[in-house]
């Protein structure tokens, strides 16, 4: 079940035990095999490298030089090489083990005797000093391996990049579907209900991918509920249809047993009637573009002459009341749009603007090219209203949104008309918005792709 | 008299509807299903018939496919008012004109007056048409009279409203007709919002016309104005 623990910890651990051992190993096999000396040729080559450049420095350099040049020796050679005079000092001052110390007292061996000073390990400076080079092979420790680059280098790198590998692929292996899921939530979040994750993770057995299926879980869950609560909603307005029907015919009933009499009351109900009926019109419209998952039917829209359509329309609506709505700028565009939505959004829009815009001015409508996409238009809708409170602008295409005063009750608040209108934009791929104007008004902004492919035909 | 069959599963309502009707001088019948509606119809006793979608047994769509083989009675379809969908499939099937519903019965009456007119018209009796009896277009004739509609020798089945629309398109040929004018004239009322009817009757009228003989468009659809049949 806890697999994803175990993946965890067995990989920390294994990469830890083997990149500890491995060094140690390394380290280890180092030091035998300076120790060893004999039974390797390539020390001693180097010491009797060594031992000629010794010469070369003491003779042309002194003691001063020879000094300088064994510290830089010191710093690159796993093996210390000591310089030691006939006094059984190191030229450097480091302490002498005994058994070195034993090997010089000792008096040399005859046939040592006969041979060359250079044979010996004998240097000899300018001013007649004679030292002796011995390494002291005994000394080789595992601190001395370690703090020297050049031999623990190689072995380093490729630990390096053997755990940077294992590392990646370890933290790309845990991080990817806990991606995916946190993208899937995010999708969910802004709508796409049908958004699931545990199909993306193929076999994959672990936390993450429980995880996944919760998620999955969950997110049938949610989209059963708000499925239910849509149908709820749709069923009831579907359901108040028909008592509404059958009192439209009742009130034409009442009309027609007293013909060419005036009845103020039936007109009033008749006209409360009428109310209820587009608010269920609107409630069943809303529901329906809420469930839906994309747009029905589309066609190309030419969207400067909707927008003059529907403005000459609200504009001759609201004339009566000395109010106006007049396009102030347009260019041509256009749209792949379903346009009886497209239309019932602006129209809602600027109905909506019209209602709210002082007597005696006017709605400024404009068609112009967005300045912020290339390939996008803005509709920006201008009224001359009493604006609404910064903090309601984002909630203003929430459904029944009231702004909160009492004229705004009055008339029924923003209604359902701007949430209509919002999901409508968003169906077409595009935003709408609202903020106040510097010079008082509210100003909605619909912004709209127009080199938007076909989603579905 | 005419005779109107009434196609709608709510009982309580069809009475009342049944009630404001003959009032307005209409002789009503009722019935509350698919099934009934269409054998209803074809018994021939029926000069309109107003027929509700959602109905049990065989809906509204399916009555009238059916329906549409072998009979031009013109029917009026109640559809439900947000589902505009509902009312371009009617219309696509042959339906006349749609009452969004629930609807004002003064509305009812008006729009079922004017199919009913449209569909008199081709009895012969509309003095407008005798002096004129062939309207002659490239490869299409319209017999006035008869309201019949021939296109190269063969002659099309098509609702009276079909034909009212073409015939006020033939009598402009050449010129646009705006949606408004086609709406009054043909349709006998005001064009209104989101409606589509005479768009789908446009529709279903190009399908069954086909193009031009030469392969253009024979009805151009002008954008934002209206609709123009094409002149020779």
């Amino acid at each position: 079940m806890y697999r994803l623990v175990w993946k965890i910890f067995f990989s920390f651990w294994l990469s830890l035990i083997v990149f500890a051992g491995a060094s140690l190993t390394v380290a280890s096999l180092y030091v035998e095999h300076a120790r060893s000396e004999d039974a390797n040729q390539s020390p001693r080559d180097r010491l009797k490298g060594y031992l000629e450049e010794a010469r070369v420095v003491a003779a042309s350099e002194g003691t001063e030089g020879l000094s300088a040049w064994l510290k830089k020796l010191d710093r690159r050679e796993v093996i210390p090489i000591l310089l030691i005079d006939a006094q059984g000092r190191d030229l450097l001052d480091r302490p002498v083990s005994a058994h070195i110390a034993e090997r010089i007292e000792r008096p040399p061996a005859r046939h040592d005797q006969r041979r060359h000073p250079a044979q010996r390990g004998l240097v000899q400076t300018g001013e007649g000093t004679e030292y002796r080079l011995v390494p002291d092979f005994r000394a080789v420790t595992l601190n001395r391996v370690l703090t020297r680059p050049r031999v623990v280098a190689f072995p380093l790198i490729a630990a390096a990049i053997i755990s940077a590998l294992v590392s990646f692929f370890l933290a790309r292996y845990l991080s990817l579907p806990i991606r995916r899921l946190s993208r899937a939530t995010r999708q969910f979040g802004s709508g796409d209900l049908a958004m699931r994750v545990a199909p993306s993770l193929g076999g994959r057995r672990d936390e993450v991918a429980e995880l996944a299926h919760d998620f999955d879980q969950m997110a049938d869950q949610l989209q059963a509920l708000i499925a239910a609560q849509r149908q709820l909603l749709s069923d009831v307005s579907h359901e108040l249809r028909s008592p509404l029907a059958r009192l439209q015919v009742a009130l034409g009933l009442a009309r027609q047993r007293r013909p060419n009499q005036p009845f103020p009351e039936l007109d009033r109900i008749e006209r409360e009637a009428e109310r209820l009926n587009e608010l269920i019109a609107q409630l069943l419209s809303l529901a329906r573009l809420e469930s839906d998952a994309g747009l029905p039917r589309t066609e190309r829209v030419d969207l400067a002459a909707l927008v003059a359509e529907i403005a000459e329309s609200a504009d001759y609506e609201v004339s009566p009341s000395k109010r106006g709505v007049r396009v102030v700028a347009s260019i041509p565009a256009h749209i792949e749009a379903n346009t009886t939505l497209l239309h019932s959004a602006l129209e809602n829009v600027m109905r909506n603007a019209a209602k709210y815009t002082a007597e005696d001015t006017g709605v400024e409508v404009s068609l112009s090219p967005d300045g912020q996409r290339a390939g996008w238009v803005l509709v920006q809708v201008r009224d001359h209203g009493p604006g609404v409170p910064e903090d309601m602008l984002a909630r203003l295409f929430d459904p029944f949104v009231r702004v909160g005063d009492a004229r705004d009750r009055a008339s029924g608040g923003y209604g359902l008309g701007l949430a209509i209108a919002k999901r409508a934009i968003q169906l077409h791929g595009g935003e709408i918005s609202a903020r106040n104007h510097a010079e008082g008004g509210l100003t909605v902004s619909i912004r709209l792709p127009t080199d938007r492919i076909r989603s579905n035909s | 008299m005419n005779r109107i069959l009434l196609a709608d599963d709510d009982i309580e309502l069809c009475e009342m509807l049944q009630e404001y009707l003959e009032t307005e001088g209409f002789q009503v019948e009722a019935v509350h299903n698919g099934e009934d509606a269409l054998e209803k119809v074809r018994s021939n006793a029926h000069d309109l018939l107003v027929l509700d979608v959602m109905m049990p047994k065989r809906n509204g769509f399916d009555v009238l496919r059916d329906l549409r083989m072998s009979s031009q009675i013109p029917v009026l379809m109640l559809t439900a008012r947000d589902e505009d969908v509902d009312s371009i499939v009617g219309l696509e099937l042959g339906a006349d004109d749609y009452v969004p519903k629930p609807c004002n019965p003064r509305v009812l009456v008006a729009r079922i007056r004017a199919a009913l007119r449209r569909a008199q018209a081709s009895a012969g009796d509309d003095p407008a048409h005798t002096q004129q009896d062939v309207l002659t277009l490239d490869d299409l004739q319209m017999h006035t009279g008869s309201r019949s509609v021939v296109v190269g020798g063969k002659p099309i089945a098509m609702t009276s409203t079909e034909y009212s629309v073409l015939e006020v398109l033939l009598r402009e040929a050449g010129h646009v007709v705006s949606k408004a004018d086609l709406s009054e004239r043909a349709l006998g009322r005001q064009l209104t919002r989101y409606d589509r009817s005479i768009d789908m009757h446009l529709s279903s009228l190009r399908k069954k016309l086909g193009p031009l003989p030469n392969g253009t468009e024979r009805i151009k659809t002008v954008r934002g104005v209206g609709y123009q049949y094409t002149s020779p």
